[in-house]
């Protein structure tokens, strides 16, 4: 026998039945010419616009791509293998939409919007279109509050702000996602409401993510997009754009979030095969012309908002509070050309971006970050005053062991100043390493970076580092509580602070072990 | 069918203005009208695919069938469409000319599929309201189908108003299915 859904219960099915409006309405239709690769082509539609969403038999959608004399051209959202020559489409008179709000929080959804996490539907009450224009001159605001990665590489040097646009990039299987993860698990801390979107991967690696932040707590507030790798190419070609509006709801409400596109070159060539198949000229690498714009389109609309925007957007019902959007787009290069198309043109779009490195990777080095070419063009502005004095020296003493440790190894005695800065180098950057799923708190980042620039590592050997670190971390913690609550909300720098620390670490040398 | 269209564009175009300016476009309906009948004929049709006869002559032999029905510019454009090999557009020529010719003279024909025969008084209320939506003079083409189960499908061009009990149901159903 057939298993009885919930939703068959007579009063649902009759509430249905009464609620539905048939009324006898002119629409637009054409005739499917031709089907081919997850391209129709329809003869008629003479109203339909760009992007809009044209409905064919069965409930089945596509969105109208190519607007030609006699034909249209539409890339179908979903099965189209019933589809054939003859049968009818019609208009919608809706542009691509997809539902947005709070109710999302927690979820799991596809391109469209539809969960897919088997936890019952979605009653969202506002819905979004998926491309919108980016806020303009007027409703922007510079980006001054920081978005902590909880990851120390990346919060001293190259912090990132609410409303920023970072790019992670480099090879496969290096450590992009892992960063984008962790700074979904570090807003416990902050409350900003996290977007990630999973274009292009397997179902298998999706569902590990979702665990992963279930276990950490962190999916109560993130939406998970996916467009797995079996989802049709004109899923791919959305998912990032769904997934934005998504967290647009956010930002246009006072709030801030943040939207993790992972990744974006998978994202491109879905667009390329789309592209191509609607038989538009390609170009280099065989993208098409506006390969640019998709992404660039996509990445002007994180941005953080002022309030008059906000007041305006609701109405009067948020007043006083700023929004930001900020983006974390993933890229992926092959065997580390970043001078790629695709590459170069979401490197210049975005306000910076964090490089990991194969061979820091191999040799040991995680997060795999290269400090030399990783930049933040705009997020030395957001950090807090605390981190901000810290960090400073460690990017120059790292930046100055790299070009000595290349020169070092033709000499075979150094002097003196010389083999110190190798040294304190050399404990940099072995404190730079950090465990995934294990994002640090301003204090603790700045406590341990205090000590590496005041010179408390000098006499711990390299491979004790991150013991010392550890040690170090769970005695301010015990011993120094308040202090630590402290920083974390103020974020002060003084010099009591400095004094405090100082005697901290002074003690701690002094009776610890590690 | 979409680069048919693109292709025969031109043609009928021109046959429309000359038309239009020697005010002979019934004339040139007409002529459009019995090309395309004479190249649906299956022996015509044949002939016209035939790859060893030169369009030309493929030409003169489509204006023999015709006989008095083609005046010399009816044979003068056939001619011009062999000089192209463009003779398999006559049909999509015809369907262009006759769309622009009723866009000239206001006219809109719509096709109404019902479940049951129309009655003249529903023919004529139908009339009118389409009229009053259009703003065009409206030719009906009637046609019954009893799948439809009741109600009626109104056609005209791209536009269609679906008032059939067959399309509530599906639409009924779709509802449901979302569940």
């Amino acid at each position: 026998m057939q298993q009885l859904n919930p939703s068959e219960i007579s009063d649902i099915i009759k509430n249905r039945i009464q609620g539905l409006d048939v009324k006898a309405e002119a629409k637009n239709e054409g005739t499917i010419v031709g089907v081919s690769d997850g391209i129709v082509r329809i003869h008629g539609l003479a109203d339909a616009q760009y992007g809009e969403m044209i409905e064919f038999d069965g409930g089945l959608y596509g969105m109208a791509l190519n607007l030609e004399r006699d034909s249209v051209g539409v890339v179908i959202l979903g099965d189209y293998e019933n589809l054939t020559e003859g049968m009818t489409a019609r208009c919608t008179g809706r542009i691509l939409e997809v539902p947005v709000g709070r109710e999302l929080l927690g979820r799991v959804v596809d391109a469209l919007g539809n969960p897919i996490d088997g936890k019952g539907p979605i009653n969202a009450a506002t819905t979004a279109p998926i491309e919108k224009v980016a806020p303009g001159v007027i409703a922007r605001q510079s980006v001054d509050q920081p978005v902590q990665i909880g990851l120390k590489c990346v919060d001293a040097m190259v912090p990132i702000g609410r409303g920023q646009r970072e790019l992670i990039i480099s090879d496969r299987q290096i450590g992009k996602t892992a960063i984008a993860i962790d700074a979904i698990i570090n807003q416990k801390r902050s409350g900003i409401k996290c977007v990630y979107v999973a274009i292009g991967q397997k179902m298998s690696t999706i569902a590990n993510i979702v665990r992963t932040l279930e276990e950490y707590g962190a999916m109560e507030y993130t939406t998970v997009v996916a467009a797995s790798a079996s989802d049709p190419a004109p899923m791919q070609f959305i998912a990032p754009y769904s997934g934005c509006s998504m967290g647009e709801f956010f930002r246009d409400h006072g709030e801030d979030a943040l939207v993790i596109y992972d990744d974006l070159t998978k994202q491109a060539w879905a667009y390329r095969q789309i592209s191509l198949l609607l038989k538009r000229p390609p170009g280099r690498e065989a993208y098409p012309g506006d390969v640019f714009y998709l992404h660039s389109r996509l990445l002007e609309r994180a941005a953080r908002v002022n309030a008059e925007y906000v007041e305006q957007y609701t109405n009067g019902e948020v007043k006083g509070q700023t929004g930001s959007l900020t983006a974390l787009p993933i890229i992926e290069t092959q065997a580390g050309d970043i001078s790629a198309f695709v590459p170069t043109n979401v490197i210049s779009i975005t306000d910076g971006q964090i490089f990991l490195e194969t061979q820091a990777f191999n040799s040991g080095l995680r997060p795999a970050m290269n400090p030399g070419t990783s930049v933040s063009r705009v997020g030395g502005s957001a950090q807090v005053p605390f981190m901000k004095k810290i960090s400073g020296g460690i990017k120059l003493a790292l930046a100055q062991y790299r070009e000595l440790a290349a020169f070092s190894q033709f000499a075979s005695d150094l002097d003196d100043a010389t083999r110190r800065q190798l040294e304190h180098g050399e404990r940099v950057t072995e404190l730079m390493k950090q465990k995934q799923y294990a994002p640090m708190s301003v204090a603790e980042m700045g406590t341990s970076l205090f000590a590496a620039n005041e010179g408390y590592l000098r006499d711990v050997e390299v491979d004790k580092v991150l013991d010392f670190e550890s040690a170090l971390l769970s005695y301010m913690r015990s011993e120094h509580a308040d202090f630590m609550n402290d920083i974390d909300e103020n974020g002060t720098y003084n010099d009591d602070v400095v004094a405090t620390l100082h005697e901290a670490i002074k003690k701690f040398k002094d009776t610890q072990s590690f | 069918m979409a680069e048919l269209a693109t292709i025969a564009r031109p043609y009928a175009n021109a046959v429309f203005e000359l038309a239009k300016r020697d005010n002979h476009l019934e004339q040139w309906a007409r002529m459009l009208a019995v090309l395309n009948a004479t190249t649906q004929n299956e022996t015509v049709a044949l002939l016209l695919d035939s790859p060893d006869m030169p369009a030309s002559a493929k030409a003169y032999r489509l204006a023999e069938v015709c006989g008095d029905e083609l005046d010399d510019r009816g044979k003068k454009f056939l001619q011009s469409l062999a000089e192209h090999d463009r003779l398999a557009l006559i049909g999509e020529i015809r369907e262009q000319f006759e769309a622009l010719r009723a866009e000239e003279q206001k006219s809109l024909e719509v096709e109404v599929i019902s479940a049951y025969p129309l009655s003249d008084s529903q023919g004529d209320a139908l009339k009118q309201a389409l009229n009053r939506k259009f703003d065009k003079e409206i030719a009906i083409e009637s046609r019954v189908d009893q799948s439809l189960i009741g109600g009626a499908v109104i056609r005209a061009g791209d536009m269609v108003i679906d008032g059939s009990i067959r399309g509530k149901l599906q639409k009924l159903a779709e509802n449901l299915e979302q569940l």
